[in-house]
Parts: C-alpha cells; structure tokens; sequence
C-alpha cells in the first residue's frame, strides 16, 4: 500500500532520477576516454614531478675535479685552505661503498699582483673560460680583522657559475672557520677547545603531546617533518584543485558545446533545465570522486608501505572529501551558469580566466597560511565561503590544531553558499540554455538570477 | 476535449513582441499545425508550450494544466535546430533519451525503431558518422521513442529527402491513429494542406488564422481560377477583373477582383487562345499564406 503522503519523495526520485541519467552519461563519456586514462596518469607526474626531479638528482653532483686559484692578499690564508683541501681529498671523496660521492679540490696560490690587478684577475678570468680552472678567489688583506665595506676585508669568489656554486659553499666555510679560529686564539683562548666553542645545537620540531583516547595514557609528541608540515597540504589542496580543474572548469565549455551544438534544446524536451545542469555536476562529481579516490588510496598506500604512516593525515581526509564535494558543486554551478550565456568557443574563453580566477587566487596564499596557520589573514581567508574548502582544508592538514568552530562555522557557510550557487546558477541556466546571440553581460545575469 | 490550451499568451524579448496575445485550442487526437513566416512566432509559442520560456502573461495549460516538469515523459519534443552527442554510439544515444524518458526497456525500443527506419546497420556506429537524413531520422526516433501522448514537431520535415519525409510522415498518422496528438509548425504549405485537421497561421506573433483547412478557405471565398491555355501566362495580358496571377508555368493561378464575373474572364482568354482546363477553386493554403504574409506585394506576377 502506498501512502498519499510518501508520493511526494517519489516525484522528487523521479526527478533526480533524470539527473542521475544524464550524470551516467556525462561519467561514462569522461571516463571512458583516452584523455581521462592519460590525465589520471600524467597528474601526480604534474603534482609531483619537481619532487621526482629534486629526489632523482639530489645525488647527481657534478664530480669533475675542482682547481681553484687563490690571491691570498691577507697572506695568511693560502696555506689553510691547501691543507684542507688535502684533507678533505683524503677523508671525503669516496663513501663507504668506495664511490666518488664529492669532487676533489685542487689549490694553486698565485701571488697578488698589486702593479695590475685587473690584468691579473683578467687573465684568471680567460684560465676559467679555457677550463684550465674552475674557479679563483679573492681573499683581502683585512679578512680577519674587516672594516665594514671596504674591498680589502672582504672574500671574491670568480666562476662561471658563482652564484650557484658549491665550491663557493666550501672555501668560504674553511676560511671562515679559520678566521674565527685566529680571533679565538688572539683572546686567549685554548685551541684545543675551539671544536666545543664552535659546536652548534639544532633546535628538532616537536608536535603535541596527547591522550590516548582508549587507554587514556599520554602519547609524546613526535617529530614534525617537513613533509607533514608542508607537502601533506601541498598534495590535499592541489589534488583538490586538479579535481575542481577535471570536473568543475570543463562544464563552462561543456555547456556552451550542447548550446551551441543544439543538443541542449533536445535535452530540455527531455528534462527541465534545473535537471539537465545537475545531471552534468553530479557527473563531472562522479568523475573526480573516482579520482581522486585512487589518488588519495594510491597515496595512504604508498607511504603506509614506506613506513610513513604517521604523516597520514586520517582525520582531516572526510574533510577533504566534504568540501571536495561541495566545492564541485558550488564551482560547477558557476560554471554551467555561464556556459549557458556563451553561444561559442570565443565567448566561452573569453569568460574562462576571470571565471577561473577566485578559484587560483587561494593557492597563492598557500606559504602564508601555512607558516601561520592560526593567523588573521589564514583565519579571515578560511571562512570566505568559496575558499573555505581549500583554505580551511589547508590549515587543518598542518599539524596546528585549529579551533573546532572554524571548520564548522566554515562548512555551514559552503554549504549555505553552494546551495545560493545552485539556486542562482539554475536560474541563469535556465534563462541563457536557449538565447543565442549577444553573450548576456553582468547585469542580465544578476536580472536572470533575480527574475528567473 | 483539449490537450493544449493557451490563453492570451504574450512573449516579449526586450522590445521585441515575439507573441502578442495569442490564444488557441488544441484538441485531442488531432494533427494541428502551425504556419506562418520565419520569425512569426512559432518557435516561441512551441517553446512556451514546452515550458523552456516562461510567458510574459497569459495561460498555458497542458493535459488540463498539469505542471510541466511532470509532463516531459507524456510529450515528445523536436525543435527546430537540433543537434546530437556526436561521439555516442547510435543505439546507446537512443537508449539514453529512452531512459530519461522512463521507457521500460530503452535499449529493446532502440532496436524497434532502427529497424523501423532502417537504420539497424548503423546502431553500434557514432552518430558523427552518420548523414544528415539519417541523423534526423534519430532525433525523430528519440522524440517519439516513449510513444508520447503529444508529440511537438518544430519544422520536422526540414532538409529531409522526399523518401525520408514520406518515413516520417506515416510514422506520425501511424501515432496519431494511436492516440496521440501531433503540433508540428512547417513552411511547406503542401504538407499542411494534406496533413493537418486544424491549421492555425501565426504572423508578427498574433494569429491571423485558425481552424480546419476548409474553414480557412471559405473565409476567403472561391476567387481562385486555375487555368490551363495554349500560349501560357502571355495569354492574360489585357484581361480585364483579375488581381493576380501566379504562373507554374504549365498552369496559371489567378485570383478574381472581387465582383468578377468568371465566365467573363473565361470568354476573353478564349477570344484570344485555346483553354484546355478551367476550374474556380477557393484559394490555396500557399495563397492565402502569401497574402497575408505579403500584403504590400499583392498584384504583378509571382
């Protein structure tokens, strides 16, 4: 027995079941491409090939032996940095395996011509471009005892590549620590203790201690790595932003393609126009769940195996998936909305950038939410409800624990806001879906939106 | 009983008056058809129909006024400028607008009506191979893929070739037969003539006719003479009493000034040549479409 009550929800599953018809359509026709196997393949390239890049040739120094000249004006530094160098050919070429893992240094000490400099220096300069040495250096006669900007008491280093050099790196440590070394002895002090002196003590990034919520004991806090603090928010909020890039931005064009292709006018024989744009959002929805599932599955498994899955972030992934959802919904609104006022590919990338732009603009607030997670500018930024899901996001994937209202408070206003955005994209959908002609400017949507 | 009812419709795009108070019946089981010329107003009264544009003021009721968003799967639609997923493979198209059309077995249906049109070679193929007249042969099968109850045909037989036109038109009597009733708006006053129970011509968006084709004509009189001579259209120079003449070339069509006596004007043309067909006929639907869409041009040749 059906109750009259009950056929009310049954209209409305009818209804909705047209959407999910036309969702059906949009997923398979998304999926089922070659673009769609490509794209799910090359992303986490894209997301993470400098990190590829960096991890594959962080090893991959150059090894060529490095000949250096020296013009020790101070006259006390040449014969240091040849014993040194020395030392360092002895103990620090070659690693346990016996493979070359440094260059090996080589220092001539050449007389300072104080008559030509300059033609010294050029001539220092041509040995370089001739590769008979890599590099020469500079040291000025004031260099233990300096006067602030005068040429004398300061270090030139002169290479080809000076600026990113780690020859550069080397000389000015070994001279430095032999400055400070002579300093310390002209006060007086034993240079057996010097090493003491000079001994450096890092300060280790802890996280917070807790309660095991089960057994209720104490569990220390553990180190903070760079990869929890940055590159866990880095991967949710850019996954998310590729999903809102697959499924979301895609519907402006989409759309515009069935207007301007007349398939949009045979579909509304079919569906009311408020059907038809959620058929294509619970699509474009369907397709970047399903990717970023596997992401997401493919990440946790991935590092559980590398023995890293105390850097998971569980309690923030429903979260993810929440305003992953929302935001489709509420972008993809905006989106079909104004494929609907587009007759063709000109109107539709003429209105793409700035149409993109409020969703890029939260990732160039990534660094300065993450540094101060719990700051003004994080906090305001986070509860602007079209960046709430990624600003949000991205604070509570550091390992700063955010004010349990602010999420909340941030959810209620996306899901308030995406339902304005459904609301009001409907309206202009339905208006533009049909009108061909002049692309509707600001003021005949915001009329659609108010008169419908 | 009616099936579609509009009362006082106005539809205005700017400043534009698309429809001016335009109010008609359509009853049930019927073949009615739509005239008028290309921006009378027929697409936007179809639309309004369909409940895409929303009136300005006035009543539409269809099915006795039932809301629109529940009458999808008892109407089928073809509009005017119709396009298709092209990637999608012929069957599975078909079937998609079955499902969303709530028919019980789309993909069984699909089959029916390919073969139907003799399009079964064609069902795993992409739509984008297909040709024109093939392509409106599936817009026309995903219309009426549900057996719809009203069935909304904007200029259906557009482009298509005399045997696909001839396709169409038997499925659409073969429906009606059924049951159902059929709008469909059309510039090809032949088709309307022979197919239509009740015509109505819709001109700079207000309606300048309606009824049955017989109706129409007598509103408009017997001031037609069809005639058929030795010597063609040269023959009628200097005839007095008539006020146009429109030349097929084998046959001539001319309308009388009113007050004419038609045995006059058959006496002077046989003074002058030999007549080999006469007939006083009340105007065509082609004619009276002319005159009232081209007052300013009446008299001269056509």
């Amino acid at each position: 027995m059906i109750f009259l009550s009950e056929l009310p929800d049954l209209k409305k599953m009818e209804v909705m079941n047209k959407s999910f018809v036309i969702a059906k359509r949009e997923y398979r026709a998304a999926v089922r491409t070659k673009a769609f196997l490509i794209s799910l393949l090359l992303l986490p390239v894209f997301m993470g090939g400098g990190l590829i890049v960096l991890t594959l040739f962080k090893d991959k120094i150059d090894l060529s032996d490095k000949k250096v000249v020296v013009l020790d004006y101070s006259g006390l530094m040449g014969e240091h940095i040849i014993k040194t160098a020395e030392n360092w050919n002895k103990n620090n070429i070659y690693d346990d395996k016996k493979e070359q893992i440094s260059p090996l240094y080589f220092i001539e000490i050449v007389h300072p011509d104080t008559v030509n400099p300059l033609q010294q220096k050029l001539d220092l300069s041509n040995r370089i471009r001739n590769k008979e040495i890599h590099a020469f250096l500079q040291i000025g006669v004031d260099v233990v005892h300096p006067h602030f900007g005068e040429e004398q008491s300061r270090i030139f280093y002169f290479a080809e590549n000076s600026a990113v050099d780690n020859v550069r790196e080397w000389l000015s440590n070994v001279i430095n620590n032999k400055i400070r070394e002579m300093r310390v002895v002209e006060f007086g002090v034993d240079p057996k203790k010097i090493n003491d002196l000079f001994y450096w003590v890092g300060t280790e990034s802890m996280g917070l201690l807790k309660v095991d919520s089960k057994t209720g004991k104490v569990i220390d806090a553990k180190e903070v790595n760079e990869t929890q603090a940055i590159l866990i928010p880095y991967f949710l909020i850019f996954l998310m932003f590729m999903m809102l890039m697959m499924s979301a931005v895609p519907l402006l064009s989409s759309v515009m393609e069935e207007k301007s292709e007349r398939v949009a006018e045979v579909l509304l024989g079919s569906v009311t126009p408020w059907q038809f744009m959620m058929g294509k959002i619970i699509g474009g929805l369907g397709v970047s769940l399903t990717t970023s599932t596997i992401y997401v599955l493919g990440a946790v498994i991935t590092l559980r195996k590398m023995g890293m899955s105390d850097v998971i972030p569980y309690d923030v992934l429903p979260w993810f998936f929440a305003y992953m959802l929302l935001n489709i919904i509420m972008v993809g609104s905006i989106m079909a909305a104004l494929g609907a006022s587009c007759n063709d590919s000109k109107d539709a990338q003429a209105i793409q950038f700035p149409a993109m732009l409020p969703i890029i603009l939260p990732l160039f607030f990534m660094m300065p939410v993450i540094m101060d997670p719990l700051g003004k500018l994080a906090t305001g930024l986070s509860l602007f409800p079209l960046w709430t899901p990624m600003i949000m996001l991205l604070r509570q994937s550091t390992s700063v624990t955010i004010p349990i209202w602010q999420p909340i408070v941030g959810l209620i206003g996306v899901v308030l806001f995406t339902f304005f955005c459904v609301w009001a994209g409907a309206r202009i959908f339905r208006s533009a879906i049909i009108f061909q002609g002049k692309r509707p400017k600001i003021g005949t949507l915001i009329r659609y939106i108010i008169k419908g | 009983m009616n099936v579609i009812e509009l009362n006082h419709i106005t539809k205005s795009f700017g400043k534009n008056v698309a429809v001016n108070d335009l109010s008609l019946d359509v009853p049930e089981g019927s073949i009615y058809g739509f005239i008028g010329p290309n921006g009378s107003g027929k697409t936007t009264t179809i639309r309004m129909i369909m409940n895409i544009f929303y009136p300005d003021s006035g009543i539409i009721k269809v099915f006795n006024g039932e809301q629109a968003g529940n009458l999808l799967d008892r109407v089928g639609y073809l509009p005017e400028e119709r396009g298709l997923y092209k990637k999608m493979k012929v069957k599975e198209l078909i079937s998609f607008y079955g499902e969303l059309k709530h028919v019980s077995n789309p993909s069984r249906e699909a089959d029916y009506w390919l073969e139907k049109f003799d399009l079964s070679n064609w069902a795993k193929k992409k739509v984008e191979t297909l040709s024109k007249g093939m392509s409106q042969k599936v817009q026309f099968i995903i219309t009426i893929i549900n057996k719809p109850e009203i069935i909304i045909l904007d200029e259906p037989f557009s482009g298509l070739d005399p045997v696909n036109a001839e396709i169409i038109k038997e499925v659409i009597l073969d429906l009606r037969a059924k049951g159902s009733t059929i709008v469909f708006s059309t510039h090809d006053m032949s088709v309307a003539e022979k197919m239509c129970d009740f015509i109505s011509m819709i001109y700079k968006g207000k309606k300048v006719l309606d009824g049955t084709l017989e109706s129409i004509q007598k509103q408009f009189g017997q001031d037609t003479i069809r005639i058929q001579m030795e010597g063609g259209v040269s023959m009628l120079n200097g005839i007095a009493g008539i006020e146009k003449i429109n030349d097929f070339g084998q046959i001539q069509e001319l309308r009388m000034i009113p007050g004419t006596d038609s045995q006059q004007i058959l006496s002077d043309i046989i003074s002058k040549t030999r007549v080999t067909k006469f007939e006083i006929a009340s105007p065509s639907l082609n004619d009276i479409f002319i005159r009232i869409a081209r007052p300013e041009k009446n008299g001269g040749y056509e």
